[in-house]
């Protein structure tokens, strides 16, 4: 692509950097921004640059925050002995919008898998197990995805935990809501028939 | 009762167009060298299997020079009449469909239409290495159990992040042996469910193989064939602990069923190197043989039947019995080819076959 300025070149190599940009988007993006006023792009140039730079992790569970505990965390409301596995934030955020759960998190960062050069020391699993500790954690949920890494990720931790009096358990597998039976891929609708549930469970 | 009516093909291989009719259960194609002999074979087994038994690219089916193609044939299924149609369009998107409707997933036409190809690249089953065999045995078991793909798939992503991870150890001089424990653990439990349906299957496949070998020598040649695995002294897991050492200093995992074989012997020593190509080939056809019976059982209707160019190496007595075997004692619907449409003619008049004779 032939630009006809090296301040735009330079922009739009920096946008195609970002997932799922690729250069036509990145430069539809940047004549965009060149529309606008000096002050709006200004505003946001800063904006992201003060995102990355001020934003924190929290020191106990590893999710965003503002300050050094995190709004989850530090609400005394929640249930502070449950303790919910994920692999990334953004597993918080669509875990926090079903409104369902009333425990805190720990972001792992994501899971076991060598292949991709993750080892059990990339992830924040050791901290996980110090935390339990401490914390005499009465449950472990684990909400991984439903794959083999993720199954190796449960093993290893479970493992390390034994000795804790601490109940494990996972996310349930199963039919989606909303879908049709037919639709289910084979192996869903094996492992629902095998993990079926009494209906008066099933009601609430 | 699974049988073919009429299929026609465009830009298929080395066909523009063409289309044929089926009326006999039995069907011998004859032609020089290059008129499309196998590719008529190809054309049916794609059907059956979503992809061609020679090329492992769609691309490579496609005539060249052209964009896109289509095969759709007519299958006659317990009385019922099936159509089924795949087309690769212009820009490479493939479409299958079962009686005007359009399969999502490829997987779940596997196993419906059913055919056995014998051609004669396929004596690698014999010479080639063990993965050969192994891919033998998980083609015919993933037909007739669904859950052993999956298991299969699992074990060897399993199996991928061990040998990773002994990699990682090696190189950075520490190892998480909990870790390990666990993959070890993942492991074993897919490797015994698969060593368990291979051991089952083989039970029956090799009685089945030596007795169609039997059947087309008219002696049994002193064949052996064994299944060959480290799981039959032991359990994977235990395996896995003693040989952890040498898993580590070698970098990759040693023992498990992915090293499984099945040995043929001939007298007690090694089939491959000492059988001549006429017994090679004959225990081709009787491994190919077992594999239609057990699909016939297994399926409850019998699969058709496509041989490639069989008749090279074996001599007229064994190819008398081959042919009296498959078209005489089986019900089945089969495609022979031949070069030589006067030989064909004289071999199935020979059983006293009827059939019917399509020239290239």
């Amino acid at each position: 692509m032939q630009l006809p300025s090296s301040l735009l070149e330079n922009a739009v190599a920096q946008f195609s950097k970002l997932p799922g940009i690729g250069k036509k988007s990145a430069l539809r993006l940047v004549l965009h921004l060149l529309k606008q006023d000096v002050n709006d792009v200004q505003h946001f140039g800063e904006t992201i640059a003060r995102m990355r730079r001020d934003i924190k992790f929290c020191q106990r569970c590893n999710n965003i925050s503002d300050g050094d505990i995190c709004s989850i965390c530090a609400n005394s409301f929640r249930k502070q002995n449950m303790i919910c596995v994920v692999e990334t934030i953004r597993d918080v955020i669509a875990i926090e919008s079903t409104q369902q759960y009333n425990g805190t998190y720990h972001v792992l960062g994501g899971i076991i898998s060598p292949l991709d050069g993750i080892g059990p020391d990339q992830l924040n699993i050791e901290s996980l197990i110090n935390r339990i500790e401490k914390e005499q954690t009465e449950e472990l949920i684990f909400a991984l995805s439903p794959n083999i890494q993720g199954d190796t990720t449960i093993y290893y931790i479970q493992k390390k935990i034994t000795h804790f009096n601490c109940r494990v358990t996972t996310i349930a597998r199963g039919i989606a809501f909303g879908g049709e039976l037919e639709y289910a891929d084979e192996m869903t609708l094996a492992r629902s028939l095998a993990n079926r549930l009494p209906v008066q469970q099933y009601v609430k | 009762m699974l049988s073919l009516k009429k299929i026609s093909v465009v830009q298929f291989k080395n066909y523009e167009q063409k289309q044929w009719l089926f009326n006999q259960r039995i069907t011998a194609i004859c032609g020089p060298n290059g008129s499309g002999k196998t590719n008529l074979l190809d054309a049916i087994y794609y059907l059956c299997f979503t992809k061609s038994y020679f090329s492992r690219q769609d691309a490579q089916i496609v005539q060249q020079g052209k964009s896109g193609l289509r095969v759709d044939a007519i299958f006659d299924k317990d009385e019922k009449e099936h159509e089924l149609v795949c087309i690769i369009r212009e820009n490479n998107r493939k479409e299958f469909w079962a009686d005007g409707e359009e399969y999502k997933k490829f997987s779940e036409h596997i196993g419906k239409f059913t055919c056995v190809m014998i051609a004669p690249d396929d004596v690698e089953l014999i010479t080639g290495n063990s993965e050969e065999r192994r891919k033998f045995i998980d083609t015919i078991l993933s037909q007739c159990n669904a859950d052993y793909l999956h298991w299969l798939i699992d074990y060897n992503k399993i199996l991928q992040q061990r040998n990773s991870l002994l990699k990682a150890s090696a190189e950075n001089n520490r190892l998480d042996e909990s870790l390990l424990d666990t993959m070890d653990e993942q492991l074993s439990e897919k490797g015994q469910l698969i060593f368990t349906a291979r051991k089952q299957f083989t039970e029956e496949l090799i009685p089945a193989a030596i007795q169609s070998y039997q059947s087309i020598a008219q002696k049994d040649d002193g064949i052996n064939i064994n299944y060959d695995s480290q799981l039959l002294k032991n359990n994977l897991l235990e395996l896995l602990q003693i040989n952890r050492q040498r898993d580590l200093y070698l970098q990759r995992t040693g023992f498990g069923i992915h090293k499984d074989d099945i040995e043929i012997l001939m007298n007690q020593q090694s089939f491959k190197t000492i059988a001549s190509q006429g017994q090679r080939k004959s225990l081709l056809f009787a491994l190919k043989l077992a594999e239609f019976e057990i699909l016939k059982k297994q399926k409850g209707f019998t699969p058709i039947l496509l041989l490639d160019d069989v008749f090279e190496k074996l001599d007229a007595e064994r190819m008398h019995n081959l042919l009296h075997k498959v078209c005489m004692e089986e019900s089945g619907q089969v495609f022979i080819t031949d070069t030589h449409a006067e030989r064909m003619e004289k071999q199935l008049k020979a059983i006293g076959a009827e059939f019917q004779l399509i020239e290239l």
